[in-house]
């Protein structure tokens, strides 16, 4: 008697499957949405030849954004040659693995050019709800994968996706460190600094990126593009570090230091027009960081006797200490929607974590926990997703999660050191 | 018990019950209930053994794994070899939610093909297995495929 009174119990308890096309990314009663991605149908050799890299740039997209669970293909019970249209699909085996959402895909070559066919199908109501085509050079499966999981996250969110964004990354090298632009999952990535030590990157909107070199000796900040030359940037002689770009890519702001006291500077985005925006004798200002309106700027401060956050107008006017906790936070990253900046905190057993703080309310939350050490938060241009390195896997490599900390993964990056990510447009 | 060394320490009654022995042993039982037929709509034909025993009615949409009367074994109507199963089962999405499945197996298979294929849906993670019969006196689900 008592198994079947449980049981009765159980079904009960089955909730109903909810069926909403928007998804609701952020709150308490978020789960991701599970989705079926069986392998792309290649159509002819060369699709076959390039069907992977596509497949898996794909597959990866979907899974980091955080938005939806995909399944394990081990589980699929579907004919792994089952049609792409709604009638040919048996919809009741996509069910039973859990599935809400199908997508599938079918790629064919034309010459030089990879066409893919995407469809989304609600697979409770056994209907198709999107169809998008893209076409692009073989060489860039990959870049048609993001093009196409972009149309997919714009379908959930009615938000533009990130995967078609690039980050721009530090790699040790045999000779020193390089700085290098990606795309956002860091495959593509092309060499913008060449040789000596070269740190600190920042993407601008023309996807120009600024960097921090010591090819000169001292460090100095350079301008370069993805696979060309460099220009020098702010290069008068004094020790310039950390450089960000204003949102509108108008301005820059950087920190100079002059033996005893780092301050912070405003200029032109070529570096004319200088200002001093901070003056305190005797302590560090490093780290600044615009706002997604470019008023203000967010910053790291010892004035108050330990390195802290701070939040001042971009002409150094009403300076707020924005963190408390902790006696050592650096390098925040402001989320392009505003409402939140990211910070590596010191915590009390000497691992470095990333914690969020409200800019309105200062509450602070934390991301990251007991996964050795993770730093250098930078958001995606949406504000969704929060690019950071971690050296949970032995050496410091690149990791994505959700702007709240969920869904943390490794990007697919070759054995390396990397370090301070910035994600740009 | 490098605390407790000091005087009179060697001769301390234990006073709690261990329950954790105990909750192991039933935390490792399925728990097995049984469904009336008409309301699983899919799965492949079997004959089902019928029982007087309440039934609980199934809602649609759950889990049917079935062993047709030639011992091949399907989730949903997919065809799965037996080697095979208890890693479907433990990728399933579903499943691993759910820990439900319902068996819909036919009545004259013998004994020891059923005990395999729930001891597979149990090391997959199946905590609640619904036998589906045929209540006794109404048609057969089966015979309306």
């Amino acid at each position: 008697m008592k198994p079947l009174v449980s049981a009765l119990l159980f079904l009960v308890a089955v909730p109903a499957l909810a069926q909403q096309t928007v998804i609701e990314i952020s709150g308490a009663h978020f789960r991701p949405m599970p989705m079926a991605l069986p392998v792309p149908l290649a159509q002819d050799d060369g699709a076959k030849a390039v069907a992977a890299e596509f497949d898996s740039a794909l597959f990866f997209d979907l899974q980091a954004c955080g938005l939806f669970q995909v399944l394990d293909r081990k589980s699929y019970l579907a004919d792994s040659k089952e049609g792409v249209t709604a009638a040919t699909i048996t919809f009741q085996n996509w069910l039973n693995v859990g599935a809400e959402t199908l997508i599938k895909t079918q790629l064919s070559k034309d010459g030089d050019t990879l066409r893919a066919d995407l469809r989304l199908f609600n697979v409770n109501a056994g209907r198709e709800e999107l169809k998008a085509s893209e076409a692009a050079p073989a060489k860039d499966a990959r870049r048609l994968a993001h093009k196409l999981a972009n149309a997919v996250y714009k379908h959930f969110t009615k938000e533009t996706g990130p995967f078609e964004s690039r980050i721009a990354f530090v790699r040790k090298t045999a000779g020193g460190k390089d700085v290098y632009l990606a795309d956002w999952d860091g495959k593509n990535a092309a060499a913008v600094s060449s040789g000596n030590i070269n740190v600190l990157p920042a993407v601008a909107p023309d996807r120009s990126v600024a960097f921090t070199s010591y090819k000169r000796g001292k460090p100095e900040l350079f301008l370069g593009r993805a696979g060309g030359d460099s220009t020098p940037l702010v290069a008068n002689g004094r020790m310039v570090a950390g450089v960000d770009f204003s949102p509108d890519g108008k301005r820059i702001a950087y920190s100079v230091s002059d033996g005893e006291n780092a301050e912070i500077y405003v200029a032109n985005a070529d570096g004319s027009g200088a200002t001093k925006v901070t003056d305190t004798k005797y302590f560090l200002n490093s780290s600044p960081c615009f706002s997604p309106d470019g008023k203000k700027l967010a910053f790291v401060s010892n004035r108050g006797g330990s390195p802290q956050v701070y939040v001042m107008n971009a002409d150094g006017s009403d300076v707020k200490r924005l963190t408390f906790q902790g006696n050592y936070n650096q390098t925040p990253a402001w989320s392009p929607r505003g409402d939140l900046i990211a910070f590596t905190a010191r915590d009390e057993r000497n691992a470095f974590d990333l914690f969020t703080v409200e800019v309105a309310t200062g509450k602070v939350k934390r991301l990251t926990q007991d996964t050795k050490n993770n730093e250098e938060p930078s958001f995606s241009p949406n504000g969704r997703l929060i690019l950071f390195t971690s050296t949970r896997g032995g050496s410091k490599s690149l990791y994505v999660m959700t702007f709240d900390g969920n869904n943390q993964i490794a990007l697919p990056l070759d054995k390396g050191d990397y370090t301070t990510p910035d994600w740009g447009p | 018990m490098g605390m407790s060394s000091g005087k009179g320490g060697g001769r301390t009654t234990m006073a709690e019950i261990n329950v954790t022995p105990m909750v192991d042993v039933m935390l490792v039982l399925l728990i097995i209930f049984m469904v009336t037929a008409p309301l699983i709509q899919q799965g492949v034909k079997v004959n089902l053994p019928t029982t007087k025993a309440q039934p609980v009615e199934a809602a649609d949409k759950k889990l049917v794994l079935s062993i047709d009367i030639n011992k091949k074994v399907f989730i949903g109507e997919v065809e799965i070899p037996l080697a095979e199963l208890e890693e479907k089962l433990k990728a399933n999405a579903k499943l691993q939610a759910e820990k439900e499945l319902y068996l819909h197996a036919d009545r004259d298979l013998p004994y020891g093909i059923v005990v395999d294929v729930m001891a597979a849906a149990q090391k997959a993670g199946v905590t609640n297995l619904g036998m589906v019969t045929d209540p006794m006196g109404t048609p057969k689900a089966s015979d309306k495929k």
